[in-house]
């Protein structure tokens, strides 16, 4: 079975620095895969690098197989990649209702239609109520999506991500800038939207990272010095040296 | 050959005056993103304050205030128009300049008239300054040239290697963190601004005797200045040289040689119809440099636009 | 506002039956009704003439609004398609075997896709980017073709355009189209096709993604469509209405010049735009409506027409980014809590003092300019069906006394308009 995303020696240079240098990894169908490692380690430029908002400097990067190399970010998630950002990116005029709709219309063979009313399709109304319905935010439904709250907006933003119903699902550090019952409340959103997809994630908070990954690497400077299970990496001497030795003691 | 040189001349002058406009619109659309629409509209105002400043106190008082004047303006319409507009985004900021372009023009001709003022170039330089092969070249050209070069030294010095400088150059890269360091970039950005239309000021003071001072001179001339700012890439000061210099002298070029399109085709092997009265390609053949050489700026900008988006010396992603 | 609506968690999910929303049928079957019976109550030729460049401003505006409004791209050039489609048509008028078997109703048609014909090929290399390049694209483009049409002869006519006669065409119907009323029927009936096309166009997954793109192009991305693509499709579909807006004015006036073409022609379609409003699709409407209106009667008053018609949209873009629509739509909530009328005698009192203060200084201004401007000697004028010497005091005065009272008075008033504005807006806060 071919991996759901696979690096091979991926490599990004912004001028003369070298910001990911060599970066090799593979994330099997289904798994839960965090990406953790002290600040400025590179994990939100190796988030874009995939996502195809930058283009590689060197290596290649496959997605169920097939080479991602000078593809657009909309061709990325036509092949089944879809991402959160880590800056709340939502359509703030256009009701919850209508932003996760929009996303919604590619998948369901819409594409460049202009011959159909989208408000007389039962299934993409039916769709994107049950969405909301999963992302608790039916009773926000017809409010423009720029007066939510900060959680609910990272919800919603959630529920665009996985509307589209792609497989490998990339959230950049979900939880960001959120008190912990919010942070609390968004896990366990993330864990039940995501059941049966491939999920990649970027985590600063550790008590997610380890409540929700079942694998985990840790980025260090641009390369990944370890990867394993939650207590493979705890246990992993370099990790504890490079990162963890500090980090963990806050948990 | 000597006409080459005269040529030459005349399309520094042009080029050079396109610059001072370009800069000052450059450096605005740099630090702040916004395409002032109304900047060539400053360069008219330049010129109608010079010209009444002239009927009191002379040429060379209107060539020192009205570029102040100007410059205060356009402070203060950044200060009170812009910076409120801005909250709304980049769309309501274009708009608001176009919207200032048609008032200045409309306030012009309701202080002004219609009709083009007896603006002249001072009679201390109304002398032939040399002449080459029987054209004479004016003096008041040589001064053009001499203002612009000036200036444009004056301005790569000030952001180069003065400490104002710095900050404007830091300021354009990373505003938050420049206002984090404690300096006003509000103020910054009105300076800038002030400083552009300024430019834009003296441009009109120095051009109005020769091109004319006439309430519809910032549009003829407004256009051909984005479209020189967008072949030189938006936000490039060098690019912006570059692009002036070029259209200056392309379109000096193409109204001093009277080419024909005629003879481009026959040497390519096409022959006149017969009938080109009735062709349809009757205007093809009979198209001439001189009839298109104030459209070659767009058709190059459309050129450039297609085969490197960017502009010359654009940044990807601006 | 943002905080009385986040914290109101009793608000009940409306759901809405899948296709109730497509088209509220009622505001179109009144504007039809309108335009069937507007030329029985106002019959004379000039009224006709006035309603016929209205509908087919209100077509140009709203396909501009397809740009600006639901796509965010701002055009300085849109004249252009308007205008091809015209010229295209009055080749095609002229083309007289051809137009012999053409009912001229269908000819907009025509307009429509030489309108669409351009914008594909300028729309595929200008769409690449939203914003100020694809502005300043516009604009070059636009002035290229605006001065082509001295160049080539053959198509724009050079300097005296091209004219051409409607009544050629193949009778519809037996109209032959000779009177302005047939016309104006002719125009009134594409007016309505093209507006519920273009509301219906917003309303399909182009129209909504067009919206999406507009707001956050990048997160589009991140969903599947390309934020070029998108719109192109906006562009194109933009310039094929632009086209029949073009054709009608072909139809209508039975000649194109260079002037259907230049930059004061789509400067002026986006200021017509922006004072209606670019947020709501009826907004180009009324802004259509109020600009022909204003221009008419304010040109045949005064020369000075464009100069406080400047003032107002400088106004309009720093004080009410809305637009006419955007006032409009402020007052719902008042309206739906039934307290509309409790703002009637604030608004008429601040908005009154304010109106006379804006006629004092527009007759200050209209003195000034026959004091600079009038020929030498002629020192009589005619303001407000007033004749009076402008040359001495007392009208100065005397405008200068409205001016400063009619300000004072909407100063003093102001805060209490305020007040009953959020009075008026309170009741919601008062469930929270």
């Amino acid at each position: 079975m071919t991996a759901a995303l696979e690096l091979a020696a991926l490599k990004k240079s912004f001028g003369k620095t070298e910001i990911i240098r060599g970066v090799g990894l593979s994330i099997g169908q289904g798994e839960r895969h965090a990406i953790i490692g002290p600040n400025g380690a590179g994990k939100s430029t190796l988030f874009n690098l995939i996502t195809g908002r930058f283009p590689q400097t060197e290596g290649t990067i496959r997605l169920h197989g097939q080479d991602l190399a000078g593809k657009a970010p909309f061709e990325i998630n036509r092949m089944g990649l879809s991402r959160s950002f880590q800056i709340t990116n939502i359509f703030p005029k256009m009701t919850v209702f209508e932003n996760v709709r929009c996303s919604l219309l590619w998948s369901m063979g819409y594409r460049y239609n202009f011959w159909s009313m989208v408000g007389r399709s039962r299934a993409l109304t039916e769709g994107a109520d049950a969405i909301l319905e999963q992302i608790n935010l039916t009773a926000r439904r017809d409010l423009p999506a720029g007066v939510l709250s900060y959680a609910e907006q990272r919800a919603l933003e959630i529920g665009i991500t996985i509307a589209g119903g792609a497989d490998v699902i990339m959230l950049d550090e979900p939880t960001a800038g959120m008190s912990h019952s919010e942070t609390d409340y968004i896990v366990d959103l993330i864990r039940t939207v995501t059941v049966g997809k491939t999920l990649v994630m970027v985590e600063h908070d550790m008590g997610v990272v380890f409540g929700l990954a079942d694998q985990i690497s840790v980025l260090v400077y641009g390369e990944i010095i370890a990867t394993g299970t939650p207590e493979a990496v705890r246990a992993n001497p370099r990790v504890q040296e490079a990162y963890l030795g500090t980090a963990l003691e806050d948990h | 050959m000597d006409l080459i040189l005269v040529n030459l001349i005349d399309g520094l002058v042009t080029g050079l005056l396109l610059f001072m406009l370009s800069a000052g619109l450059t450096l605005i659309f740099s630090m702040m993103g916004v395409l002032n629409f109304a900047h060539a509209s400053f360069y008219m105002l330049g010129a109608y304050f010079a010209f009444q400043i002239s009927l009191a106190l002379g040429f060379w008082m209107g060539l020192l205030l009205a570029p102040l004047i100007v410059g205060v303006l356009g402070a203060g319409v950044e200060r009170y128009g812009l910076r409120r507009v801005h909250q709304y985004g980049h769309v309501p900021e274009l708009i608001f300049t176009f919207g200032l372009a048609l008032l200045i023009e409309e306030l012009v001709q309701f202080i002004w008239g219609k009709n083009q003022m007896p603006y002249a170039a001072p009679e201390i330089l109304q002398f032939t300054a040399f002449s080459i092969a029987g054209n004479s070249i004016p003096a008041y050209k040589i001064f053009m040239i001499f203002i612009s070069v000036a200036i444009f030294i004056g301005l790569l010095w000030v952001l180069t290697r003065t400490r104002v400088g710095m900050i404007i150059q830091a300021a354009l890269t990373y505003p938050k963190t420049v206002e984090a360091l404690g300096h006003n970039v509000p103020l910054i950005f009105m300076g800038v601004f002030g400083v552009g239309t300024a430019l834009a000021g003296v441009a009109g003071v120095i051009a109005g005797p020769v091109l004319g001072t006439f309430p519809g001179m910032a549009f003829v001339l407004g256009s051909i200045v984005f479209v020189t700012i967008v072949i030189g890439g938006l936000g490039s000061l060098w690019g912006a040289l570059v692009a002036s210099l070029m259209i200056g002298w392309i379109t000096t070029f193409s109204k001093a040689y009277n080419l024909r399109m005629e003879d481009l085709l026959t040497t390519l092997g096409f022959t006149k119809p017969e009938a080109i009265a009735d062709s349809p390609w009757r205007d093809l053949w009979s198209i001439t440099s001189p009839q298109i050489a104030d459209i070659l700026p767009y058709i190059l900008m459309v050129l450039i636009l297609i085969f490197r988006p960017y502009g010359l010396f654009g940044k990807r992603g601006v | 506002m943002s905080d009385q609506i986040t914290t109101d968690p009793t608000k009940p999910a409306q759901r809405m039956r899948a296709g109730s929303m497509v088209l509220p049928l009622t505001p179109w079957l009144i504007a039809a009704v309108a335009l069937l019976i507007l030329p029985f109550i106002f019959t004379n030729n000039s009224a006709i003439t006035i309603m016929n460049q209205m509908a087919i401003t209100i077509i140009f505006a709203l396909a501009y609004n397809m740009l600006l409004g639901q796509g965010g791209m701002l055009s300085f050039g849109h004249a252009v398609y308007a205008g091809v489609g015209g010229f295209a048509c009055m080749h095609i008028i002229n083309a007289t075997d051809f137009f012999a078997n053409l009912p001229l109703p269908l000819l907009p048609i025509f307009g429509g896709l030489f309108g669409m014909g351009l914008a594909t090929i300028v729309g595929s290399f200008s769409t690449r980017k939203a914003g100020t390049v694809f502005a300043m694209i516009s604009l070059g483009v636009g002035e290229l073709i605006a001065a082509c049409s001295v160049i080539i002869v053959a198509f724009f006519g050079g300097e005296e355009g091209i004219s051409g006669d409607r009544t050629y065409g193949l009778p519809f119907f037996g109209v032959e189209f000779l009177q302005q009323i047939e016309v104006y029927y002719l125009i009134a009936a594409w007016l309505m096709i093209s507006a519920v096309l273009m509301y219906l166009y917003s309303r399909t997954p182009m129209g909504r993604m067009a919206n999406a793109v507009r707001d956050n192009p990048e997160r589009a991305e991140f969903l599947g469509y390309s934020a070029r693509w998108v719109r192109f499709y906006s562009f194109v579909a933009s310039g094929f209405f632009a086209g029949i807006a073009g054709a009608l004015f072909a139809i209508n006036y039975e000649i194109l010049t260079e002037e259907n073409l230049n930059t004061t022609q789509s400067g002026i379609i986006l200021l017509v735009t922006f004072l209606g409003g670019v947020g709501f699709f009826f907004g180009p409407i009324i802004g259509a409506i109020v600009f022909t209106l204003v221009q008419t009667v304010l040109s045949l008053q005064t020369e000075l027409w464009a100069f406080y018609l400047g003032m107002i949209f400088v106004a309009t873009v720093m004080f009410f980014p809305g637009g006419l629509a955007g006032l409009i739509m402020m007052h719902v909530p008042a309206w739906r809590l039934g307290k509309l009328g409790h703002l009637a005698w604030p608004y008429l009192k601040t908005l009154g003092g304010g109106l006379i203060g804006c006629l004092g200084a527009a007759a200050l201004i209209e003195m000034i300019f026959h004091l600079r401007h009038a020929s030498i000697g002629d020192h009589e004028m005619t303001l407000f069906w007033t004749t009076f010497d402008s040359h001495t005091v007392l009208p100065w005065i005397i405008a200068g006394a409205v001016t400063v009272i009619g300000f004072a008075i909407c100063r003093a008033t102001a805060p209490a308009m305020v007040e009953a504005w959020n009075e008026a807006n309170a009741a919601s806060k008062v469930t929270t």
